[in-house]
């Protein structure tokens, strides 16, 4: 029995460094990709081409970055987060030149073997910043005006970028996801409430600057049934869907309104409604309790972790995942406007793939090292 | 045992707990908002599985039969006289219910002795799948659908579907169109009236007549074969509505099976296809220069010798060796008096009233396949004298039959239509002239001469009065033009007197045959073809022969009656 001193923060071995690593939130992770793997291999009509297949090797490979940066000492994450901001900064500036290039909206870099959205990558880069600036802060100076600067700075700089894409659903959740961070790292409750009613005053000058198409979006959230066959038609047919798995489901590869094409992007962002379809309300709350405890996984790590980095880290990328998983599957099931959120880890695609695995990476080597030492900069 | 690195505690005071207890408290209200978040969920997902469950059950069998009902409802296609170009008719659809099936591998042997095309292995590892869903085969015969009951398999099921059916076959493929299996129109106006065919329980009506839709196959067919040639398209138009009474494009192809036909009998030679038409816009040209007063009838034009400008020559094939006048310009189609004919209009002229025309822009059209026009880009002075004899520009061939109907219809603009009654389309005489009516009468005369004195005296056909153009264009080949490879076409008008119909024949690469004296012209391939169409056409049409009233007989005096002839 050894006890070390208080205040003393010991550096550990590799081989402790592996047997810390959470086994049991690695697992979950692997029982949700095997969701995503299931539910494309029945969307393709019971074939591993052409999704199952590639998002296997996409996790797979996603699980060596995971565990990569999931072994790298936290400190280095701290050093790098930064510089994580402002390469995310300008690759979100490429694509926003590239876009103008190439006409049109464009939101990903072709890199060959995947196209990469740096608007997912960007939203983890924004946590490591704000985590980072408020480790450097004294607590009694978080409270100061002032220094509101610097973080919403960090925030609506990306936002602005994401916004001239335009994607107002990735600026919103950069925007909530960054004001998680804020609240929990104590900025005074007043601030809140008063963003929170400034930005409700200032809605009806929003809706001027909106899309026609994000407009429509919202008009038909609010009221999907006054257009079934048109923009309302996803909701509509993810409704129906859901619905008619009941509480058993159809039973494997037999979903029928997802394969008779009436869903569309059943692969991506309706692959929830799939899974349900054919897995019924038991395997829809089945996954919805897999992800509740990968949450509170989060949490407790953050819980665990003893400087204000980590903490926030931790927490910001955990709330990050679970909005994206609130949004996806309130989306799909008619609570919320279709903004297009994949669902992590189990909808179809790389970057949404890797952004998912870095985060978890990131988490862990929150835990990992959660007693090395961590000094301000 | 505690572990080696067991949690440290801190010394923690004054305000630095306090800031500690606050995060605590905010970690705990983050924490309150996921649970609530996953209240709403549970119970949005148990309120949709489970509370509305019966009304999303009922409502996917109403979708599916909804997407059905739908599918059997296309509205048909019929011809201008209602004759039916393209209906669906009710088929049964085969599929497996495979966790029913009671013997795969008897009935999979079974299925393949009844459809030969489809392979035991794949059938019997449909029927093993255990999938509730599965095609076997779609639109069955019901002679086929006996015989698969008679098998007496309870897992194999069918489904009422619908099956596209053209009874007119390759005759409008081009322009009807096609579908894919599920009925979604892929091409003519299956496609780009999709929408209105799957929603509408009104036919839709074609300003084709099929008589002579299958007029024109059977001359084209017919000239393509003493020709040798590698393929032909012909148009029939109402010259003052703007009206296709029929176009084929050949070789054509069976809409039923569209996946068994090759590129180059998909491919719309109509309105897809551009070609340099050569001596037809003479037409334009000349229209041109009497409209802007640029010559008389009686102005004389040097064509002895080849016109050099620049670094380019324009040279006559069979240059006469004296000065010819517009009218003899116009019908032994000679190519440098056109060209002087072209720099006397001059370049802004020349292409604004190419433009007017519609020869410089996609043709506006009702259907997807539209050709895009070749034009000289820059656009030099030489291209307008290449352009006046048509070369240097190349035009889908319903361009081409469109801009000679505003030159005969008296000069007004028309456009090309193939929908009757669509309200989209202004038919009506626009008032939008091109040329003067005195201009639009002396091109009658002179498309008249053409027939009557000129290179187009094939054309003719007593009592119908036909003026016309002859066109022969080389197509450019790996080092230039080719000579071999020939563009032979004929405009037609009829009657000229009062033009109601316009008749373009176009012939891709005849061969030189015996009968033609060696040549493979417009004058000796397609206008021949030309007058064949109006002579069956003219009494469908309700025209009366009348006796001969030419209408160019004052313009004789501009001619030299003995001057060699080439067709």
């Amino acid at each position: 029995m050894k006890e070390y001193s208080s205040l003393t923060f010991k550096d550990i071995t590799f081989g402790q460094k592996v047997m810390e690593i959470n086994w049991g939130l690695v697992f979950l992770i692997v029982i949700i990709a095997c969701v995503g793997f299931i539910s494309l291999y029945s969307a393709a009509g019971g074939s591993f081409d052409p999704w199952a297949s590639k998002q296997i090797i996409r996790f797979i490979l996603g699980m060596g970055v995971m565990f990569f940066i999931a072994l790298i000492d936290i400190k280095w994450w701290f050093k790098l987060s930064y510089l994580a901001f402002i390469g995310g900064f300008i690759l979100l500036m490429i694509v926003e030149v590239m876009g103008h290039i190439g006409m049109g909206a464009q939101r990903w870099i072709d890199l060959g073997f995947m196209k990469l959205q740096p608007s997912e990558l960007m939203k983890i880069a924004v946590v490591m910043a704000l985590a980072k600036f408020y480790h450097n802060t004294r607590i009694e100076d978080v409270r100061r005006l002032w220094m509101l600067i610097p973080p919403l700075a960090l925030i609506f700089a990306p936002v602005g970028l994401v916004l001239l894409q335009p994607d107002l659903g990735t600026s919103l959740m950069i925007v909530m996801v960054g004001g998680a961070v804020m609240f929990l790292a104590g900025v005074p409750l007043w601030l809140f409430i008063t963003a929170i009613v400034g930005v409700g005053a200032s809605i009806p000058i929003i809706w001027q600057f909106m899309h026609e198409y994000q407009k429509q979006r919202v008009r038909t959230f609010l009221n999907p049934e006054s257009d079934p066959l048109g923009a309302g038609y996803h909701i509509t047919q993810s409704k129906i869907a859901i619905g008619s798995g009941g509480i058993e489901g159809k039973g494997f590869m037999q979903g029928t309104q997802s394969h008779l094409n009436f869903l569309p992007e059943k692969q991506t962002d309706f692959i929830f409604t799939l899974w349900v379809e054919e897995w019924g309300l038991t395997g829809g709350l089945f996954l919805l309790f897999i992800f509740s405890l990968v949450f509170i996984y989060g949490i407790w790590i953050a819980y665990k972790c003893r400087h204000v980095y980590s903490k926030l880290l931790a927490l910001g990328l955990t709330i990050n995942i679970s909005l994206y998983v609130f949004i996806n599957i309130g989306m799909v099931m008619g609570l919320l406007p279709v903004v297009g959120a994949p669902l992590p880890l189990v909808s179809y695609g790389g970057t949404s793939m890797l952004a998912a695995l870095i985060s978890f990476g990131l988490i862990i080597s929150c835990y990992v090292h959660r007693d090395n030492k961590l000094p301000r900069l | 045992m505690t572990s080696p690195f067991i949690k440290n505690r801190i010394k923690i005071e004054g305000e630095k707990q306090e800031a500690i207890e606050r995060a605590k408290d905010r970690i705990f209200v983050i924490g309150i908002a996921f649970i609530l978040i996953y209240t709403a969920l549970v119970v949005r997902a148990f309120d949709l599985t489970v509370m509305q469950a019966d009304f999303n059950i009922q409502a996917t069998e109403y979708i599916s039969k909804g997407k059905e009902e739908t599918l059997s409802h296309r509205a048909d296609i019929v011809d201008r006289n209602g004759v039916l170009l393209a209906t669906s008719l009710k088929t049964s659809s085969l599929y497996a219910d495979a966790p029913e099936i009671i013997d795969p591998k008897n009935t999979a042997s079974k299925l393949v002795k009844l459809f030969p095309e489809l392979s035991y292995g794949s059938i019997l590892q449909k029927l093993q799948s255990n999938r509730r869903f599965v095609w076997i085969r779609r639109n069955l015969t019901p002679k086929q659908h006996y015989k698969v009951l008679e098998i007496g398999e309870p897992g194999l099921k069918f489904v009422e579907e619908d099956r596209r059916v053209y009874p007119q076959g390759n005759l409008a493929a081009h322009f009807v169109g096609y579908g894919n299996i599920d009925g979604k129109g892929l091409a003519g106006v299956e496609r780009s009236f999709n929408k209105y065919l799957s929603t509408s329980n009104e036919n839709l009506r074609l300003t084709l007549d099929i008589r002579l839709q299958h007029i024109l196959r059977r001359e084209v067919l017919k000239v393509m074969e003493a020709f040798s040639a590698k393929a032909g398209t012909a148009i029939m138009m109402d010259v003052n509505n703007g009206e296709i009474l029929a176009a084929v494009s050949l070789p054509d192809f069976d809409p039923h099976k569209p996946g068994d036909a090759k590129p180059e009998q998909l491919f719309n030679r109509v309105t897809l296809g551009v070609y340099e038409l050569g001596s037809t816009f003479k037409i334009f040209s000349t229209a041109a220069t009497l409209e802007m007063g640029k010559a008389e009838l009686s102005t004389k034009l040097d064509t002895t010798k080849p016109l050099k400008r620049g670094r380019y020559t324009i040279k006559d094939y069979h240059p006469e060796d004296r000065p010819l006048t517009v009218p003899e310009v116009f019908i032994h189609s000679s190519n440098i008096g056109s060209a002087l004919m072209g720099e006397r209009v001059g370049t802004l002229t020349l292409r604004n009233f190419y433009s007017d025309l519609g020869l410089l822009t996609p043709l506006d059209f009702e259907i997807n396949e539209i050709g895009t026009p070749i034009i000289p880009s820059p656009w030099r002075d030489i291209n307008t004298l290449t352009a006046s004899y048509g070369h240097g520009i190349a035009v889908s061939p319903m361009q081409l039959v469109s801009a000679v109907s505003s030159i005969t219809n008296g000069g007004f603009v028309v456009h090309p239509n193939l929908v009757l009654d669509n309200d989209n389309v202004k038919k009506e005489k626009p008032d939008i002239r091109v040329i003067s009516s005195e201009t639009a009468h002396r091109m009658r005369q002179l498309l008249r001469l053409v027939v009557t004195d000129g290179t187009g005296k094939n054309a003719d056909v007593k009592g119908y009065d036909v003026g016309g153009k002859t066109g022969t264009a080389e197509k450019p080949g790996k080092h230039g033009y080719d000579k071999k490879r020939l563009i032979s076409s004929f405009i037609g008008v009829f009657p000229m007197e009062n033009p109601k119909y316009a008749v373009f024949v176009m012939v891709d690469e005849p061969k030189p045959n015996k009968k033609s004296y060696g040549y493979a012209t417009g004058g000796w391939v397609a206008a021949p073809a030309v007058a064949n169409i109006i002579k069956s056409a003219a009494p469908l049409l309700g025209i009366t022969p009348k006796n001969d009233e030419n209408i160019a007989k004052s313009l004789k005096k501009y001619i030299n009656i003995n001057a060699k002839e080439e067709r």
